[in-house]
């Protein structure tokens, strides 16, 4: 694909994006695909933490209870406006992520996994215990709509809208890194540490920027649905949604952006599957979901067993037979 | 002058004295061969002037500048580069990308600059994509230029490593093993270019087991034998030095 | 006293499960280098499986060894279909795909034994011991005992065997031990047996006290992980010690500031030593060679 045909194409997928609300009328089919685009901003920070620079992360969804909690305490607590809020959600999970990234980063692969692993156990303790701040079990509710000034965006075309907006500007964020320096070096860090290291690149600093990056993209996304839904408890920022995550990135491919955003949108849409079938029995539907799960596992251990480049290297593959390369 | 001092280095795995009270020099504007017998102490000696393995003895003073106790990427930036016995290529990237790595090690611009494609990155990766043409070219792989890494033959990555070390633009070049996999017509080409990368003004150090290639090229050759230094001096010299045959004959004969 | 005593044994008992979850950490490390997230799901599945065979009819002594084998066998079909595929080189991909089957596994006992906890009866019935004015149950003896008997029967296996042999090797240089005519991949699949059948003892011999479900899992794999990550990963004798260190901590934690807080030490104490010391409190200086 030639450059300006590929840049049509993704004017052509944006434009398709942004006339969803347009077709998809109903409120409730268009918040699942609101809250596809909420994992894609998540996901879209972890195509490049694993995708890129080949670290392993099973703790995002606690960077995205820190957003949605930060979200939640300034608007209903503090009064902030939802401006002011959702920065903070940003500042305070990307200063987590440095927090935990610099000492772990420091060390090998499966380190940084198991301390993310520990490091969502310990914030989901967190968010049940610090009942002050987080409402405890019970959550915390009241939380308005987003707000830019006096217009307020409660109807859920708006949402969508704001939402995907935000995951275009991570796209285009994240596609200008990968195509320049700092995405070659998160490569090479993949690639070789030690030819990395040979070449000059500073591997802790790439890999804990995309690290405070992600970080930062997963807690945005958590003080955005902390607004689309109005009320955050811990038990939507648990290791399974972690690993929900991890089975989207995993899924998508590594070395693309398309890829685990395609896959963000496509598992997000198995795990409201009983919503989405018209006219499911509610014991069908309630069946359906125990097998959410499944999928997850059975998406990570065979596209890392039969197919490592995921949704993006079939995708490669199936072009580079027709095509004349 | 003497660019490179290596005094008396010792480096020690357990009971092991991988490199045992090594000194020699390297002067500027030269090409020195380190030779020896398998399990001599050549890619140890190697690592322990690139931060990668440190010394329980010793100094080593790139241009006056201590190099033991500094990290790799630091080596690289006062001006030593190195390739590894077993390479170590970035798959994902094509051979252009994986010299473009290289041609950045100097540069300040960071994430924020990219992730907002401001004009000043945009402008320093078009120059880095212009010198890793050059230096394939210099090196005589431009065919190679947009293939992924991991579809290069072995003796082409050995080159495109070499391309990538000379990026980082090295007043002290150290080479492991370059000529393995070439063929005998590839390895004459990689002579003009060793030559032409010494007239280039960078100085280089190279672990070969080929001895053609050693012989031709070489203004200085150092032998290792076990950890120490058994022989020193031009090409001739150390050809009919009797602790060297004596050394290669108590080996297997592929090194010979 | 008594009170320091009871929080003492009440960690001891706690502590020796994490250290056979450790030992499990710690076998499949040795031999790939990588850390096996499956881990906890192995003590799920010995608690569950052997509460199905006792429910199916089985004396308790034939349904713990049925379920410790299956668990085992499980372990290896595990290496078999999924580790091996992979090959050597890169344990990223074994950790993500040990991810996955942590997730299947748990799945798999959701809905073969359904959602509901499970509990087995206790080994010996009987009341509580009493020494020195605390009180140990019948079952915490059980456990000790096993856990005792499994790390003697892993150091004999280790010592004097030659399969022993061939593991420590493989462990110390994978290559070097295919030089002397080491089958690697088998010592793999080995250690995946081994591993999971310590996590099925573990998770038969607390049964009795905690009950079981599907979920369980996790949680115990990442205090198992503390416990071998405290002993500095790779140490069999080290993980043994995180293991009861990590029990006794909790326990202290809990009696003396807050039960609330009990969880969160195997976290705090997993960062720490990644962070601080990731050699552990054992573990010797832990230099990667290039």
């Amino acid at each position: 694909m030639g450059r300006t045909l590929r840049a049509l194409a993704v004017l052509v997928a944006a434009v398709l994006v942004a006339c969803v609300p347009l077709v998809v009328t109903s409120p409730f089919y268009l918040q699942i695909y609101t809250f596809a685009g909420l994992n894609a901003l998540v996901v879209v920070g972890l195509a490049l933490l694993f995708g890129y620079a080949g670290q392993i992360s099973l703790g995002h969804a606690a960077f995205v209870g820190i957003g949605a909690y930060t979200c939640a305490y300034c608007t209903v607590t503090l009064h902030l406006p939802w401006l002011v809020a959702i920065v903070a959600a940003g500042a305070l999970s990307g200063a987590g992520g440095l927090i935990l990234a610099l000492p772990s980063l420091r060390l090998k692969g499966h380190y940084l996994a198991m301390a993310t692993l520990g490091f969502g156990q310990l914030m989901s303790l967190v968010f049940v215990e610090a009942v002050g701040v987080t409402g405890g079990v019970n959550g915390r509710g009241g939380i308005p709509f987003p707000s830019l000034g006096p217009v307020v965006l409660r109807s859920a075309a708006s949402l969508f809208w704001l939402v995907w907006a935000f995951v275009a500007v991570a796209v285009i964020v994240a596609y200008n890194l990968t195509s320049a320096r700092p995405g070659r070096a998160m490569r090479a860090v993949h690639g070789s540490e030690l030819g990395a290291q040979a070449s000059g690149v500073d591997i802790v600093s790439v890999k804990v920027r995309t690290f405070v990056l992600s970080a930062l993209l997963a807690g945005l996304s958590g003080a955005l649905y902390a607004g689309v839904v109005g009320f955050v408890s811990p038990s939507s920022f648990t290791l399974t949604t972690s690993i929900g995550f991890v089975a989207m990135t995993v899924l998508g491919g590594s070395g693309s952006l398309t890829g685990p955003l395609a896959a963000a949108v496509l598992l997000t849409f198995v795990q409201y599957l009983d919503s989405l079938i018209p006219g499911l029995p509610q014991a069908a539907a309630s069946k359906l979901q125990t097998y959410q799960q499944d999928i997850y596992g059975l998406a990570i251990v065979l596209v890392v067993v039969l197919a490592p480049r995921g949704l993006a290297g079939a995708w490669r593959r199936r072009r580079k037979g027709v095509g004349t390369a | 002058m003497s660019l490179l001092q290596i005094r008396e280095v010792t480096k020690r795995f357990g009971g092991l004295t991988a490199v045992d009270a090594v000194s020699f020099d390297v002067f500027e504007g030269t090409i020195k061969a380190v030779i020896g017998p398998n399990g001599a102490g050549k890619s140890t000696l190697f690592n322990t002037l690139t931060g990668y393995d440190r010394p329980e003895a010793g100094s080593v003073r790139c241009d006056g500048r201590e190099l033991v106790g500094r990290k790799p990427r630091d080596t690289v930036l006062i001006g030593v580069a190195r390739t590894f016995q077993n390479t170590q290529l970035f798959d994902e990237l094509t051979a252009a990308e994986n010299v473009m790595v290289g041609c950045q090690a100097h540069q300040r611009r960071g994430f924020a600059a990219a992730m907002l494609r401001l004009p000043s990155s945009a402008r320093e990766d078009r120059d880095a994509r212009a010198e890793a043409g050059r230096l394939l070219r210099l090196i005589g792989i431009e065919e190679w230029l947009d293939t992924p890494a991991f579809d290069l033959p072995a003796g082409i990555r050995r080159l495109v490593e070499m391309a990538r070390a000379l990026a980082t633009k090295p007043r002290l070049l150290l080479l492991d093993e370059p000529a393995a996999g070439l063929s005998a017509g590839e390895t004459g080409e990689l002579v003009r270019t060793l030559e032409r990368v010494r007239d280039g003004g960078v100085t280089v150090v190279v672990v070969e087991h080929d001895m053609g290639l050693v012989m031709e090229v070489s203004d200085e050759i150092v032998v290792l034998d076990r950890g120490r230094k058994i022989a020193e001096g031009p090409p001739r010299m150390i050809q009919k030095d009797p602790a060297v045959i004596a050394a290669y004959l108590g080996e297997d004969s592929d090194d010979a | 006293m008594t009170e320091l005593l009871q929080f003492l044994i009440a960690g001891l008992k706690n502590g020796a499960i994490y250290s056979l979850v450790a030992l499990g950490f710690t076998m499949v490390y040795a031999a790939t280098g990588a850390i096996n997230f499956a881990q906890g799901q192995f003590f799920m599945l010995g608690g569950m499986l052997g509460a199905a065979f006792v429910g199916a009819g089985l004396p308790l002594p034939l349904a713990a060894l049925a379920a410790v084998l299956a668990t085992a066998l499980i372990g290896a079909v595990f290496e078999l279909v999924a580790v091996r595929p992979i090959g050597d080189g890169d344990p990223l991909r074994i950790i993500m795909v040990t991810i996955g089957g942590s997730v299947l596994f748990s799945q798999l006992a959701l809905h073969v034994f359904g959602p509901d906890t499970r509990s087995l009866t206790t080994f010996t019935a009987g009341p509580s011991l009493k020494v020195l004015g605390a009180a140990v149950e019948r079952q915490t003896i059980w456990i000790w005992c096993l856990t005792a008997l499994a790390v003697a029967g892993l150091a004999l296996l280790y010592r004097r065997t030659m399969f022993g042999r061939a593991m420590r090797a493989t462990s110390l240089h994978r290559d070097a031990a295919r030089l002397v005519g080491i089958n690697a991949r088998a010592m793999v699949t080995a250690s995946f047996a081994l591993a999971a059948a310590l996590g099925a003892v573990a998770g038969l011999a607390v049964a009795p006290l905690t009950q079981t479900s599907f979920q369980v899992g996790s949680g115990v794999a990442v205090k198992g992980f503390a416990a071998a990550i405290l002993g500095g990963l790779g140490d069999p004798a080290a993980a043994v010690a995180g293991g009861l260190v990590l029990g006794i901590l909790e326990s202290l934690t809990a009696g003396y500031i807050d039960p609330t807080y009990k969880d969160g030490v195997a976290l705090i104490i997993l960062l720490l030593v990644l962070f601080v010391r990731h050699q552990g409190l054992f573990g010797g200086s832990g230099r990667e060679k290039v």
